[in-house]
């Protein structure tokens, strides 16, 4: 590349920095026009979140905490389902997802394609289409959380399958090792830790998600907090929230320790 | 008798480096041959070419009287198994044991399915287990690959490469990222079990001196092509000063 020809590259560059951020602003200021943002407004309605907070949610009603300990579990469970199944299909669709383990690079797009499609359309969304198609109940909020998981793992794993030492695998493969040998015997050993590894942040995730599936309509523990929600026992939902945090937090504790001890 | 024959063996990178020019080489039975040449003179290109972890452009490569250009799948395998390999960076499956690695060079001989499996026959563990008492290792045989040093791994490399009974190892610059004494040990391994076997032996090695020391048969290459094949005795400092300074002569000329 010549230097007039950099120059006129630099140019062209500099034009859509600003062309980008002009339509960024523009973008900003319809919206905030649309959604009838403004500060002050932001500030009254931060007023009126901690006035809701304070003395509608609190204190958190700690009698109804034995009806929920069935959703608990019901959330707990479609999350380990969900982080199991979805492992098992990431991991088989990762091999052929991965550059570097891909039978032949059309599969590797394809499957590319089809899993971003379940990791990009939101978990909310699934659920609505989900509970359209089947009803409600705890079935349904574990496939939409199936459907994310596998989207989110095979990115996940095909990264870990695209980052491992080739040398190993050829090492095999000069020794007259077939594909699914130099899988089994090189691949996967280097693919053992973050297999497991982004298997147990799935599974956090999930648990995070599994509330908001609930929610719309998923069971678990979300779906009781948005009963309750609707019937305005916000106390009982506070109860319901803190049940969430809690779970989340010890699952994080686990999963760390886990990792830890793997890695 | 031969049991390598390349007959103008040329490779083109898709990025258009001509990485081997029209190469003739020849190697019977029990031969040690050690290939130098300054670096990017196509010594690995070649060594990748004879097992065809890479594509050749073009040639004839007969192996134990066999065509092997074009061959696949099983054939392939098969006329890998004959060829033992050792890597510059050892390339030993790092997180499994010691022992599962010299079992590897057993792949080649199994049933895709019980390779796949990790199945090895009693009798292939304890050939592994041979091996590694021969290259000094019996008592680390089940740690973990990558809690070995350098030197201690480039001996199961060896010995991986000896379980399967190969009539050829190729290897390249086996001693590159080893310490002289580590180095030393390695070529002693290398060369006497090869001769013990009657394995013949390729191998590519930047340092002249132990080139003279082990070869049998020495062999220069510069930029692709061959420009020095014989004995230890006739590489003369002219010679290594041609392979090596081939181009800085042309300047000279031309300037
Ligand atoms: N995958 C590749 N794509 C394009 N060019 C390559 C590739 N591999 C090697 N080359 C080029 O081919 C030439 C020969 O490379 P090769 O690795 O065979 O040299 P070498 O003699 O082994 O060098 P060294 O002593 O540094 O290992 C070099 O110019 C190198 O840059
Ligand atoms: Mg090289």
């Amino acid at each position: 590349m010549n230097a007039a020809q950099m120059q006129s590259a630099r140019k062209m560059k500099r034009t859509q920095t600003i062309l980008f951020l002009i339509v960024l602003l523009a973008l900003v200021i319809w919206s905030s026009i649309g959604a009838e943002f403004s500060l002050p407004a932001l500030f009254a309605g931060v007023g009126e979140s901690f006035r809701f907070i304070f003395l509608d949610f609190l204190p958190p009603d700690f009698s109804s905490l034995p009806k929920l300990l069935e959703p608990a579990m019901q959330t707990i469970y479609m999350s380990v389902v969900a982080m199991v199944i979805g492992s098992i299909v990431a991991g088989l669709l990762s091999f052929l997802a991965a550059a570097t383990t891909s039978p032949h690079p059309y599969l590797q797009v394809f499957v590319r394609a089809a899993t971003s499609l379940f990791r990009n359309i939101p978990v909310v969304i699934w659920t609505i289409l989900l509970v359209a198609a089947f009803g409600l109940g705890t079935i349904v909020g574990t496939m939409s959380l199936i459907l994310i998981s596998i989207g989110m793992l095979t990115r996940s794993f095909a990264e870990v399958l695209e980052e491992i030492d080739m040398g190993q695998v050829e090492a095999v493969r000069a020794a007259g090792g077939s594909y699914f040998q130099v899988l089994s015997q090189a691949v996967i050993p280097q693919f053992m830790p973050g297999f497991i590894g982004w298997s147990l942040y799935n599974f956090e995730i999930n648990v995070r998600a599994s509330t908001i599936v609930g929610m719309v309509g998923g069971g678990g523990l979300g779906f009781i907090l948005q009963s309750n929600l609707k019937l305005f026992q916000y106390q009982k939902a506070s109860m319901a929230v803190l049940l969430v945090l809690v779970i989340v937090l010890v699952v994080e504790t686990i999963t760390n320790r886990v990792r830890e001890r793997i890695i | 008798m031969t049991l390598l024959q390349v007959e103008g063996l040329s490779k083109i990178y898709p990025d258009g480096t001509k990485a081997l020019d029209n190469l003739n080489l020849e190697i019977r039975p029990g031969e040690f041959v050690v290939v130098i040449g300054p670096s990017g003179a196509g010594k690995s290109t070649l060594l990748r070419s004879l097992n065809r972890m890479i594509e050749p452009t073009n040639g004839k490569i007969r192996f134990k009287g066999e065509e092997t250009m074009g061959i696949k799948g099983k054939k392939l395998r098969e006329m890998r198994r004959h060829m033992g390999m050792i890597f510059q960076g050892y390339n030993l499956v790092t997180r499994v044991t010691v022992i599962k690695n010299v079992l590897h060079g057993r792949l080649g001989y199994m049933s895709p399915f019980k390779g796949a499996l990790g199945l090895y026959s009693k009798s292939d563990t304890e050939a592994a287990k041979s091996m590694l008492q021969r290259v000094g290792l019996y008592e680390q045989m089940y740690k973990r690959a990558d809690e070995l040093s350098g030197g201690q791994q480039q001996r199961v490399g060896i010995a991986r490469a000896l379980s399967q009974k190969p009539d050829l190892i190729l290897a390249d610059e086996p001693i590159a990222s080893l310490d002289p004494a580590s180095s030393e040990t390695i070529m002693h391994y290398l060369y006497t079990i090869c001769k013990e076997e009657g394995i013949a032996c390729l191998c590519n090695l930047h340092q002249v001196e132990i080139a003279k020391k082990y070869a049998t048969r020495i062999i220069g290459i510069h930029k692709g092509s061959k420009v020095f094949d014989g004995s230890p005795e006739e590489l003369t400092d002219d010679m290594i000063q041609l392979i090596y300074n081939q181009s800085h002569a042309r300047v000279k000329e031309t300037a």
